[in-house]
């Protein structure tokens, strides 16, 4: 095994994996190229339902981005060393989905040879600006945040990735400093990243309940859900598969968090959003509560069921909140769920028109002669197989930066008792063919 | 300084579309995009009423109603698509024409996410037109970029009134400039009762539309904008002067 190691290969499992996100990449290059030859034609978007999946997945990602920064990094700016498990692998986690994030942008443009435009002539009143900045910012910040935290450990098992930092005493000394520092820089950015996140439509009066204050306190919100809850998967999944351990007693008491994110957000923030309109626009108790409980489209009950009810539920049962598949399932199902949240979101402003007197809009596709249908009063949308799969090969581009980072850095600082090897079974660096974690020390 | 805008008069209004169809002409728009419709307040198909006829003559039973909503760019003083355009693509010009730069359009669409008049089209596919080589006088748009009416401002340069409202037989539309109070704009703004669409979202519209009472309208002469020098004859406002 140490054979493979040092060559910096795989085992066969990772090999797998790696050659399947392999395909579903160029796949999706493939895809995204020919979308850049026949243009957004072959979206399933129009000019009623003008932004799709791509940017649905962009507002998701970015998220997910947020939270696994925020969730990891908290601890280590309260001085607590007690998840430093976690902390590397939440800034990988954090820098693939801005990634992701970032790279979702690029095929929902029209013209994505004058995304220069953003740094030659942005418009400072644009959210997309303040966005693409923060996007850029945090990006090369998450990616630096996770260098930090790694250089020494890499220079100890003398890895080029460590540009020349040497392992010392005092220098790990200095870094878990700095690693503060960052902490506490990283918490205001990736916080700021999500409520920007949220401005893009909070702040657009056009698009019916897009204009509400409350947008950008829930998409914070939804990215310490999501985030956490991503967290918690690709721990588990990392302890079994690869070298990364991660301690049994975490678990649970990752998901106890995760079940106080999903209450404060699904209950506590939905609630605050929907009980006014709910209150004022009925009268009787019975329908007061009807008018606030029930939603009115199939994305609401999947987010705040999938994303709310079921993994709370989960989390709060005595019995199964200790057991690491009920906090996975509920993690899963957190994931799942807040997807669409930014889905429901998008459906709710492009569903209905402002002025929808006939014949409507023109939807500016579809086009087939003289007497054919170019009109629209509601908005429609489904995802074609060109965006599934780009966006599918991007989405795999991020799993192969997680992939690549637990194979190559030093994700779990110190040997701890991980849960994945506590059954008697051989701790052998299992899928990614990587050393095993005394061998960082020789 | 100038801030062009227009009156448009819906009991004058005979939903004929031919303002929709002189703009697509003049503007070289692409088959399947629209820049300027004219919308059925009414039934729930062009040009259908909504009620129902009166069950004996006039007996007061009736409840037809129909009206006409010529709907394009607003022209917004508060304009929500220039606010969020990321690279000032969409930009107001010094005369309050909202225009876009479609050299720097990136194709983002946010701007038809903050229009809430929908008044925007993206070329998705590449446009075509008939004859191919196109109509008017304003080069094609590029796929991948958004776009939309722009007060004819081409025509607008050169002292012309807009195609739509040249091509208005019922004369219900009248564009000129709303910082002049001695423009027919200014003055029917003034003396009728107007209103803006979705005025509650305060994005300061440049179209005004009259409802409820129909204005005399304005004899027109030629196609020259009002108040240039070409225009010397001083046409009736509907009002004070002759």
């Amino acid at each position: 095994m140490s054979d493979v190691a040092t060559d910096g290969r795989f085992g066969t499992p990772g090999t797998v994996w790696i050659a399947a996100l392999a395909v579903l990449i160029v796949a999706g290059l493939g895809a995204w190229i020919y979308q850049l030859s026949e243009g957004l034609i072959v979206t399933g978007m129009d000019n009623v339902f003008s932004w799709g999946l791509y940017i649905m997945l962009f507002v998701y990602f970015v998220g997910l981005s947020a939270g696994a920064l925020v969730v990891s990094s908290v601890p280590r700016f309260f001085h607590s060393d007690r998840y430093d498990s976690i902390a590397v692998l939440g800034g990988l986690l954090s820098f693939a989905c801005i990634v992701v994030a970032g790279l979702m942008i690029v095929p929902d443009l029209g013209r994505p040879s004058r995304i220069t435009g953003f740094l030659t002539s942005p418009d400072f009143r644009s959210p997309m600006v303040w966005e693409f900045l923060v996007v850029i910012a945090y990006g090369l910040f998450s990616a630096g945040y996770v260098w930090l935290l790694t250089r020494r450990d890499l220079a100890a098992r003398g890895s080029r990735l460590a540009f020349g930092t040497a392992d010392t005493e005092a220098g790990r000394e200095r870094d878990r400093r700095l690693s503060l520092w960052a902490a506490a820089v990283a918490i205001p950015l990736a916080l700021g990243l999500a409520a920007i996140d949220g401005w893009i439509f909070a702040l657009q009066i056009g698009r019916g309940s897009w204009f509400n204050p409350l947008v950008a306190p829930m998409f914070v919100m939804k990215g310490l859900v999501s985030g956490l809850a991503l967290l918690i998967v690709t721990g588990v999944l990392a302890d079994r598969y690869t070298r990364f351990e991660l301690s049994d007693r975490q678990v649970p008491e990752l998901g106890k968090a995760l079940g106080v994110f999903i209450a404060v957000h699904i209950v506590f923030l939905l609630g605050a959003e929907r009980l006014p309109h709910a209150w004022a626009a009925n009268f009787e108790f019975w329908t007061i509560t009807s008018s606030f409980l029930v939603g009115d489209s199939l994305y609401f009950w999947l987010w705040t069921v999938v994303g709310g009810v079921l993994p709370l539920a989960l989390l709060a049962v005595p019995s199964l909140h200790k057991r690491t598949w009920a906090v996975v399932a509920a993690s899963v199902l957190a994931i799942v769920g807040t997807v669409f949240e930014g889905v429901n979101l998008i459906f709710t402003g492009y569903t209905d028109l402002n002025i929808d007197a006939a014949p409507g809009v023109a939807v500016g596709r579809d086009y087939t002669g003289f007497g054919s249908d170019i009109w629209a009063t509601a908005g429609t949308y489904t995802p074609t197989v060109v965006e599934l799969v780009v966006s599918v090969g991007i989405v795999a581009l991020g799993a192969l930066i997680v992939t690549l980072g637990l194979r190559y850095l030093p994700v779990a600082p110190e040997k701890t008792a991980g849960f994945g090897s506590s059954g008697g079974k051989p701790d052998t660096a299992v899928a990614d063919g990587g050393d095993e974690p005394t061998g960082r020390d020789k | 300084m100038t801030q062009y805008g227009m009156v448009i008069d819906q009991e004058r209004c005979i939903g004929c579309q031919a303002c929709s169809t002189a703009c697509i002409e003049e503007n070289n728009v692409g088959l399947g995009q629209v820049w300027n419709r004219v919308l059925t307040e009414g039934g729930d198909s062009i040009e259908t009423p909504s009620g129902s006829y009166p069950i004996d003559g006039s007996d007061g039973t009736a409840t037809l109603s129909m009206d006409f909503q010529p709907t394009a760019c607003q022209h917004c003083e508060n304009a929500p698509c220039v606010k969020v355009c990321p690279v000032n693509a969409t930009y107001t010009r010094e005369d309050g024409i909202v225009e876009i730069d479609y050299e720097k359009c990136i194709g983002c669409r946010y701007c038809m996410a903050a229009c809430p008049y929908n008044a925007r089209v993206f070329n998705y596919d590449e446009p075509e037109h008939v004859p191919a080589e196109g109509t008017g006088n304003v080069p094609e748009r590029s796929q991948g970029v958004v776009e939309k009416c722009t007060f004819c401002s081409h025509r607008v340069e050169e002292d012309l009134d807009p195609a739509c409202v040249n091509a208005c037989p019922a004369d219900a539309r009248i564009f000129g400039d709303l910082d002049d109070p001695d423009s027919t704009v200014s003055k029917y703004v003034d003396k009728y009762e107007t209103h803006q669409l979705l005025e509650d979202l305060e994005t300061s519209p440049s179209t005004y539309y009259v409802r409820g009472k129909m204005t005399p309208g304005r004899q027109r002469v030629g196609t020259e904008l009002e108040g240039t020098a070409r225009k010397d004859v001083s046409l009736p406002d509907g009002g004070d002067r002759q």
